[in-house]
């Protein structure tokens, strides 16, 4: 079972509207390689991981990505703060407001909707965690792409925490695939 | 009757301790270092390009506990996703034991005065029933 706490694992404060950046702040909500793939997917795949480590790192590592997927909507939701119809037009963004008005919806930065055929599970240990592990260099090449649009540290600075998770999820992943190549000798 | 309003006030909380202490362990960062790194572990951490770590600063007191019991909370995370595929080393289940004590006695300090962060907690609830006050994570 999940139990919520209420906070966020890294604080955000942004006091500055900027509507552009909240759109492209969408592809780590809805897009190929958001927060919420990544929960879907180490969720799901780790019922059939071979062993105890397995079960533990995925399952661990899915609900911090729910918590991401939090921070994400947050920074969203604080972007796009007070936000008048003439910005939302100007910004781009009059297609999203027309369906969800300020709603947070997982749609990616270009308005196409979340779908499972972003993620993967093949109850095989090396196809799933390679992939996850592939999936954690495309999200942080993701958080990359974000931090060069903007100057605000508001935003930057959980952006970049983030990222440096990614890091930290892929050499875990790559810890417990190198443990099983070795278990399994092969 | 278990006193709920007088049982923790007599833990001294100084939120200087958090980021002065010296944990010594030379492959760590301390909680603080560690959560505006997003990474505990030296040997792992990579900033992007020339990027400096963003110092949280506190716009308040509330604000301020909030941040060690982040920090805290973030190196407990940490550890834990290690260990899950380092079982067997001592030294990172004797800090992760360390820092949970530590996060659960400031978690006591912090929900008496300014309302849950967790229900499921050690720490019971007041009159009147402060879960839904504002607030909320997302808001700023």
């Amino acid at each position: 079972m999940w139990k919520y706490e209420k906070k966020l694992e890294y604080p955000i404060n942004i006091t500055k509207k900027d509507l552009k950046m909240a759109k492209s702040m969408l592809a780590q909500y809805g897009g190929p390689d958001s927060e919420l793939s990544a929960a879907l997917r180490y969720l799901n795949q780790r019922y059939t991981m071979p062993d105890e480590r397995g079960f533990a790192l995925l399952t661990d590592i899915g609900t911090e990505e729910l918590a991401h997927w939090e921070m994400i909507s947050t920074i969203i939701q604080q972007l796009m703060k007070g936000a008048t119809i003439e910005e939302i037009k100007a910004n781009g963004l009059e297609g999203y407001y027309s369906e969800h008005n300020k709603a947070s919806f997982p749609v990616d930065a270009n308005g196409v909707p979340f779908t499972t055929s972003y993620i993967e599970a093949t109850a095989n240990y090396r196809a799933d965690l390679e992939s996850d592990m592939a999936a954690e260099q495309r999200a942080k090449v993701t958080y990359e792409n974000l931090m060069k649009q903007t100057n605000d540290p508001e935003v930057l600075a959980p952006l970049s925490f983030l990222r440096q998770r990614e890091i930290v999820h892929y050499n875990r992943f790559r810890e417990l695939r190198d443990y099983y190549l070795n278990k399994f000798k092969d | 009757m278990y006193n709920y309003y007088n049982n923790h006030q007599n833990i001294n909380y100084d939120g200087n301790d958090l980021r002065n202490i010296n944990y010594q362990n030379d492959n760590l960062f301390n909680p603080y270092q560690g959560l505006i790194r997003g990474n505990l572990f030296k040997n792992i951490y990579k900033p992007y390009k020339n990027e400096k770590p963003y110092e949280i600063k506190p716009m308040n007191e509330q604000a301020k506990m909030l941040t060690d019991l982040d920090a805290l909370e973030f190196a407990i995370i940490d550890l834990n996703l290690y260990l899950d595929v380092n079982p067997d080393d001592r030294k990172a289940i004797e800090l992760f034991n360390q820092y949970r004590v530590e996060n659960e006695e400031l978690l006591k300090i912090y929900q008496n005065k300014f309302g849950p962060i967790f229900l499921n907690s050690d720490s019971l609830t007041n009159m009147p029933w402060m879960w839904d006050n504002r607030p909320w994570p997302w808001e700023n």
